[in-house]
């Protein structure tokens, strides 16, 4: 058997032969219309326009009927009338059906065979009135209709049972199509279902309509919350296509945000929209469903973060985190529409930020599916023993270890600035000095465990607290120094604390604070130490030459007389008493020297003798060549006024 | 603590998809674990035992009486547990070796198991007999669970008062949901020792499949359990059934998760 068989529904209309029917349609014309004199362009054409006019016209009519204004109250009785009608319909409808009961049952209480089952759909009424079996029926003959009747009938017969097949055949016809488009519709429905399936997602019955498939695209391991959210219906548009119903909550795409602001003005902002590859097909929209319930539960998690981050400075609003992360910066953080994420032009100051907002949208990012991973190591641990207490989720670490990387880096930077000044000031003073720095020494990159995936012993590295080390050499010998930078938001106590070792063999009474919190204590330390160094430095070279020959060469000798000032002093024997005055700061190294009268460290400049005080500073930037820090030194070393 | 259970018997055809259907329940892979057991019997020591308590003017008595009851308290049966690996088990091939010769072969072999008993970790796993005429549906028991030196664990625990009795093998599946501990597990039964010194446990572990099952046709056991912190606490130990209650509702068309008989859980040596 072919496929291709067909079966014709409608009725064979087999053409008859017929006598031709013109002339008798020309005689029905002429009765109908006139003559065919008569007929002419015009009226035709007037005949067209009027039917043409007339048909609107009818339409119109009816049209109009429903528009027409009816009053509420017309309305309702309008209604109670036709629903009385209906059940006015209905009633006789009833009482006709019961009386052709009655009398059917009437009929047929004759035969004993029947009668028993006759009697009881009798009416009661019907009981009373009529004995049973008390009406016959009998066939008889009717009289002959005549041949015309007769062919009237047949030809009635005929066309009823055309019409009723044709009727069949329509309903049949239009059913096959219905049922055609459903099944191409169906079809459709379930090979994207299936596509979605073979690309992987997880296909289910939902929980609640178990008539409906659903799709599973959110975390298992998120928030409650959001883990229900993660699961959306499948459901079939007419035609076929696969709708993703995700129930109440919005369509709308949402991503969280990232501004960075300096000093009050924009200068960075995270990317806002990817463009799918094809955002409209059911994929991308499973796609963006489940980026957008990842955004929702990241800004979540994120104010709930900010919330216990009060004291590091974190406020939260409705919709948005701010988090400073040095004294002149911030990273806002808010959840925006895709399609109205884009900052307007004007706001921006800049773009030179734009890359560490999208370094912070990343990195909170692989936070929140580290802790996610986290979640699923810990639900898959056997559990603690049942106790009242409810266990307590902590907050994720996504603001934390960001703001504290951040605050180490601002930190570490001008730390580094500060010492790159410093050391630019002494080496133009002709001083060696320098310092090795190493930032994120604490990072190091993990050694590989089998039993912990390699990407979360990284993530995790970048939740320790941060450290940064910074070493260097003094001036003397066998002195250096070290700092260590350490940021810790993460347990408490939290903020970034600066650790100076020092090792001075001069001044082996010197210690450092053991604390420091603020970058300009740390730098002041650090200047201090310097400084010391710089009057030891300075005390020793006279030191070097013999005690003996200093008078004899004019040479002056100097001594620390309040090293912490940076005063020192010199005693000739001349009475060419010289005091020394040595500062230092990230801009500029400053020597004066004034003369001294005798060994009184307060007494001024003699009044006959020409006080001349010497000054000399030295700064990085400037290019013009002087004479070095020892070359001054020595200069004014010389026993002279 | 307590331990509220429930059981059920998984025949071996129904394994490989009891095992699919948990994992998609619980959503989480299983876990596999292999066991060593010890079963110990606690004994009186002869001669510690001092029933008389002087005369009544006894300054420590109430120390004294707890003592006493601590000493002639009901004696029980403990379990000691030492998770193993299958890296752990013997060679296939080393099934008649000895166990000094073993211990040779392990040191300059290459493809040796690595099984080292000094270094086996060991947890001390005390259930009492379940409780009687609970009227809850579920098996509740108590327990108590220690940590143990890692090693030879026979000479600690024989200087405790507990004699070594057997020991057999369980390897099984773990999976957690919420706060139930899903076990679905078999024994393992060692091979027939020849030259195995019947006193103290293995120092070294026979190959894998040498182990029979203890039940001939290969099936396993289900257990479902929670652990309670404080047993005497009705509102937690209602909680606690409800959800293994819950559980069994999930399983229904699985498997048929009920109440173990008592007396066959019964761990008191007499």
């Amino acid at each position: 058997m072919s496929d291709s068989f067909t079966l014709p529904l409608r009725p064979l209309l087999e053409k008859r032969e017929r006598p031709d029917t013109l002339p008798q349609e020309i005689a029905q014309i002429n009765a109908q219309y006139g003559s065919f004199r008569d007929v002419t362009e015009e009226s035709l054409r007037a005949k067209i326009a009027e039917e043409k006019n007339k048909d609107p016209w009818a339409e119109e009519d009816e049209a109009e009927k429903p528009t027409a204004e009816v009053d509420t109250t017309e309305r309702m009785d309008q209604l109670y009338k036709r629903r009385a009608e209906i059940t006015q319909f209905a009633m006789q409808a009833h009482m006709e059906a019961q009386f052709a009961v009655d009398f059917v049952s009437l009929l047929l209480s004759k035969h004993a065979a029947t009668a028993r089952q006759a009697e009881l759909s009798m009416s009661p009424y019907l009981k009373q009135v009529a004995p049973m079996g008390s009406l016959n029926a009998e066939i008889v003959n009717p009289p002959p209709k005549s041949e015309a009747a007769l062919q009237d009938i047949k030809t009635v017969s005929r066309g009823w049972r055309i019409q009723n097949f044709n009727a069949a055949a329509n309903k049949l016809l239009r059913s096959a199509t219905r049922l055609e488009t459903e099944v191409k519709s169906e079809t459709k429905y379930w090979d994207e279902v299936l596509a979605v399936k073979n690309k992987g997602w997880k296909v289910c019955r939902l929980p609640r309509d178990r008539q409906a498939l659903g799709v599973q695209y959110g975390f298992l391991e998120a928030t409650p919350i959001f883990r229900d959210r993660g699961l959306a219906a499948l459901r079939r548009a007419d035609d076929g296509s696969l709708l993703l119903d995700k129930g109440l909550i919005p369509q709308k795409v949402r991503t969280v945000r990232v501004r960075v602001k300096t000093q009050g003005q924009s200068t960075g902002c995270s990317k806002v929209s990817w463009s799918l590859p094809d955002a409209d097909s059911i994929e991308g929209r499973i796609l963006q469903a489940r980026d957008t319930v990842y955004e929702e539960e990241l800004f979540h998690e994120m104010v709930r973060e900010a919330r216990i981050m009060g004291s590091q400075g974190v406020t939260t609003r409705q919709n948005l985190i701010q988090v400073p992360v040095s004294e002149e910066q911030e990273v806002l953080l808010d959840l925006v529409d895709v399609d109205q994420g884009e900052p307007a032009d004007t706001e921006m100051l800049s773009n030179e930020h734009d890359t560490i907002a999208d370094a912070v949208a990343h990195s909170v990012r692989i936070l929140l599916a580290y802790a996610h991973r986290q979640n699923l190591r810990r639900r898959t641990q056997p559990p603690p023993p049942l106790t009242p207490k409810r266990r307590h989720v902590p907050e994720y670490q996504l603001l934390r270890p960001v703001m504290a990387y951040l605050q180490h880096t601002a930190h570490v930077r001008s730390l580094e600035s500060f010492m790159g000044d410093i050391v630019g000031v002494l080496k133009s003073a002709g001083l060696r000095c320098g310092f090795t720095s190493a930032p994120f020494s604490s990072v190091r990159l993990p050694k590989v465990h089998a039993s912990v995936p390699k990407v979360e012993t990284l993530v995790k590295q970048f939740l320790m607290p941060f450290e940064s080390t910074f070493t260097g050499n003094l001036l003397t010998p066998e002195s250096s120094f070290c700092v260590k930078v350490r940021t810790n938001t993460v347990s408490p106590p939290s903020g970034t604390f600066y650790e100076i070792t020092v090792n001075l063999p001069h001044h082996p009474e010197v210690k450092p604070p053991s604390r420091i919190g603020l970058q300009t204590e740390a730098a002041a330390a650090l200047a201090h130490f310097m400084l010391l160094d710089i009057v030891t430095t300075i005390s020793n070279k006279g030191a070097k030459s013999p005690e003996g020959t200093d008078a004899g060469k004019g040479v002056l000798s100097w001594e620390a007389a309040y090293a912490h000032h940076g005063e020192l002093r010199a005693l000739s024997s001349s009475g060419n008493n010289k005091k020394m005055k040595v500062s230092l700061s990230r801009e500029e190294l400053t020597v004066q020297t004034y003369p001294l009268r005798g060994a009184d460290v307060s007494g001024r400049a003699e009044k006959g003798k020409s006080a001349n005080p010497r000054h000399q500073s030295w700064r990085s930037d400037s290019s013009e060549s002087r004479p070095s820090l020892m070359e001054f030194v020595e200069e004014v070393s010389q026993d002279r006024p | 603590m307590h331990e509220l259970l429930l059981f059920a018997s998984v025949p071996a055809h129904q394994h490989h998809e009891l095992l699919q259907q948990l994992a998609g329940l619980t959503a989480m892979q299983p876990r596999h674990r292999l066991e060593r057991r010890l079963v110990f019997k606690a004994y009186r020591k002869p001669g510690l035992v001092t029933t008389r308590v002087g005369a009544s003017q006894d300054v420590q008595g109430a120390d004294m009486q707890r003592l006493n009851k601590m000493l002639n308290g009901g004696m029980y049966y403990t379990q000691v547990v030492g998770p193993v690996t299958k890296a752990d088990f013997g060679p296939t091939s080393s099934s008649a070796m000895s166990a000094s010769h073993d211990a040779d072969v392990s040191m300059s072999g290459t493809d040796q198991s690595s099984y080292c008993y000094d270094n086996q970790p060991w947890r001390l796993e005390f259930r009492d007999i379940p409780e009687a005429g609970t009227r809850s549906a579920v098996t509740t028991r108590l327990m108590a669970s220690a940590s143990l030196p890692k090693g030879d664990i026979a000479v600690p625990m024989n200087a405790w008062g507990y004699s070594f009795v057997t020991e057999y093998m369980v390897e099984g599946d773990v999976f957690v949901q919420n706060d139930i501990v899903i076990f679905l597990h078999r024994v393992l039964l060692y091979p027939q020792a020849e030259s195995q010194d019947s006193h103290g446990p293995r120092q070294q572990l026979p190959a894998y499949h040498e182990l029979t099952p203890l039940e001939r046709t290969g099936s396993y056991v289900l257990q479902a359990a929670i652990t309670v912190q404080d047993g005497s606490n009705q509102e937690m130990m209602k909680t606690a059934s409800q959800h293994l209650f819950g559980l069994r509702e999930q399983l229904k068309s699985a498997v048929r998760l009920e109440q173990a008989d008592r007396l066959s859980l019964d761990t008191r040596a007499k």
